[in-house]
């Protein structure tokens, strides 16, 4: 079992390179089930939840390996299964955006209801119900989900809510469908528009990513040449280590990131009182010992996001005043508070709202990451904390981040993986 | 008081610089394969630099102009051309 020791105590100071998104990686590679030739992907982050969709993608007969660091080659097998291992999906919930892709290269899919964070509630009926407007009979029994369509038809779907995994699949399932698709109250990240341009570079029409409406034109084959993709940086990363810096009140440069993708997390940051400079693809962040404290209100992109909230809340234990966090997104988001308690930090979660009031010090602690960025959060305190804190449930770090340990070294934290 | 509406004119030099942006970020893009008028409209639409390659720096490129000056410039040069 592997464990993270962080002593407290540093500030941290220096640049640090951005990885390739994930939450864009992932979907990526389960989009390459429809290449028709073979694809190259670049800036891919070496982390748990790519290795889990290498295998995701091998089950289904797909050829895949690593070209070099950060580059992977993918070539899908002519014939493709329609059901991927149980095991994985159960392991990794982004495993369920090959359902979109598979019904349309293959005509059906088969999957276990798949797993991930436990982070709330994320049912996948709006892909469901998606599926089925497109004209797919829908079956789920046995902890299956079971689709099949020989031929899907364009339609308009209003999504009840801007689901990114929904409006992702919708958006490849409809890719050859007969007609026209309207997808209304689309999510709008920034990974959808990835999606939208590698789909449009094999020969897709869909327009509209990025705005709450998007257009696929189906058409009726998919182009045979072979395409050399770069993925996006990860904000959630930049955002993790622009907080990173804040919590030690620190001087950071992030590299290689697009400072759009942030701008909730950077005008909260200015607010507390943090120095934020922005120049063409770098994000400087010069905290101050001690910033004040704010509110937060987690929305769908292009508001706070989600993923950063845990993050965002750490950095607030130590802010001057109360803070309150509210989560409009997931509502199992707050598992990691007592976790934060046990550092000495004075939160109390009512409802989708945590009030933090600001400590003058975390002290370090045995800790349990619950889930991915949760334990991004007690990296956050651990680094703030006076003391040692050990925390465990690294496997749900590995997921999302690549070479954290090693970067925060560089930065100048004291933090070691220690293999018990 | 002065109630008249003034047009403020882009400066030439601003002009050129929307145009030469547009070039070498069409440029970038058709090299990579994308279709430069998609992703532009893209752009333009989500205010997303997602849409935009990283390649030959064209990403730093385009944020150099609001999307108003690009969006001002497409319009002005279709109005000119078609003597609207």
């Amino acid at each position: 079992m592997e464990q993270l020791h962080i002593v407290g105590g540093h500030r941290l100071s220096g640049k640090v390179k951005i990885s390739g998104a994930k939450n864009a990686v992932l979907k990526l590679m389960a989009a390459s089930l429809l290449v028709e030739n073979e694809c190259i992907i670049r800036n891919v982050p070496l982390i748990k939840d790519v290795l889990t969709m290498i295998e995701v993608l091998r089950g289904l007969g797909v050829e895949i390996s690593w070209e070099d660091d950060a580059v992977l080659r993918i070539k899908p097998k002519k014939e493709l299964y329609f059901s991927a291992p149980d095991e994985l999906v159960r392991e990794m919930r982004a495993s369920v955006q090959v359902m979109g892709p598979l019904l349309t290269k293959v005509g059906k899919v088969k999957l276990f209801q798949p797993g991930g964070c436990v982070i709330g509630q994320r049912p996948i009926d709006l892909h469901l119900k998606g599926f089925q407007a497109l004209g797919a009979e829908v079956i789920e029994e046995h902890g299956y989900v079971y689709a099949q369509a020989p031929k899907l038809k364009g339609v308009d779907i209003h999504l009840d809510f801007p689901s990114v995994g929904a409006t992702e699949n919708i958006m490849a399932a409809a890719i050859l469908a007969e007609g026209t698709t309207v997808i209304k109250n689309a999510a709008k990240e920034p990974e959808i528009i990835e999606e939208q341009n590698f789909y449009n570079r094999l020969g897709a029409r869909i327009r509209g990513a990025g705005t709450d409406t998007i257009r696929i034109e189906g058409v009726s084959s998919l182009r045979k040449t072979p395409i050399d993709y770069t993925v996006i940086p990860d904000r959630i990363e930049v955002g993790t280590y622009m907080l990173a810096a804040a919590i030690t009140g620190g001087d950071v440069t992030l590299v290689d990131v697009i400072p759009e993708h942030v701008e909730a997390l950077t005008a909260k940051l200015k607010e507390a009182g943090a120095q934020i400079i922005i120049e063409e693809d770098t994000i400087r962040v010069i905290a101050r010992p001690k910033l004040s404290a704010i509110d937060v209100m987690v929305l769908p992109y292009p508001g706070f996001p989600t993923d950063i909230q845990p993050q965002m809340t750490a950095v607030m234990t130590l802010a001057d005043g109360t803070s309150l966090v509210t989560e409009n997104v997931f509502g199992g988001r707050f598992r990691y508070v007592d976790e934060l308690v046990r550092m000495g930090a004075n939160i109390r979660v009512e409802g989708r709202s945590a009030v933090v009031k600001g400590v003058n010090r975390l002290t370090g602690a045995a800790v349990i990451a619950p889930d991915l960025r949760a334990g991004a959060a007690l990296v956050l305190s651990g680094l703030a904390a006076e003391g040692k804190t050990i925390i465990e449930g690294v496997q749900h770090i590995n997921r999302g981040y690549e070479k954290i340990e090693e970067k925060l070294t560089e930065l100048g934290a004291e933090i070691a993986r220690v293999k018990e | 008081m002065n109630d008249q509406t003034i047009r403020f004119e882009p400066k030439d030099e601003e002009r050129l610089e929307v145009r030469r942006i547009l070039k070498e970020v069409c440029s970038a893009l058709n090299e990579k394969g994308y279709d430069p008028l998609d992703q532009l409209v893209g752009y333009l639409l989500s205010g997303d630099p997602a849409y935009i390659t990283s390649y030959k720096n064209a990403r730093v490129l385009i944020r150099k102009v609001d999307r108003d000056q690009i969006l001002e410039e497409l319009i002005r040069y279709y109005m000119e051309r078609e003597g609207i």
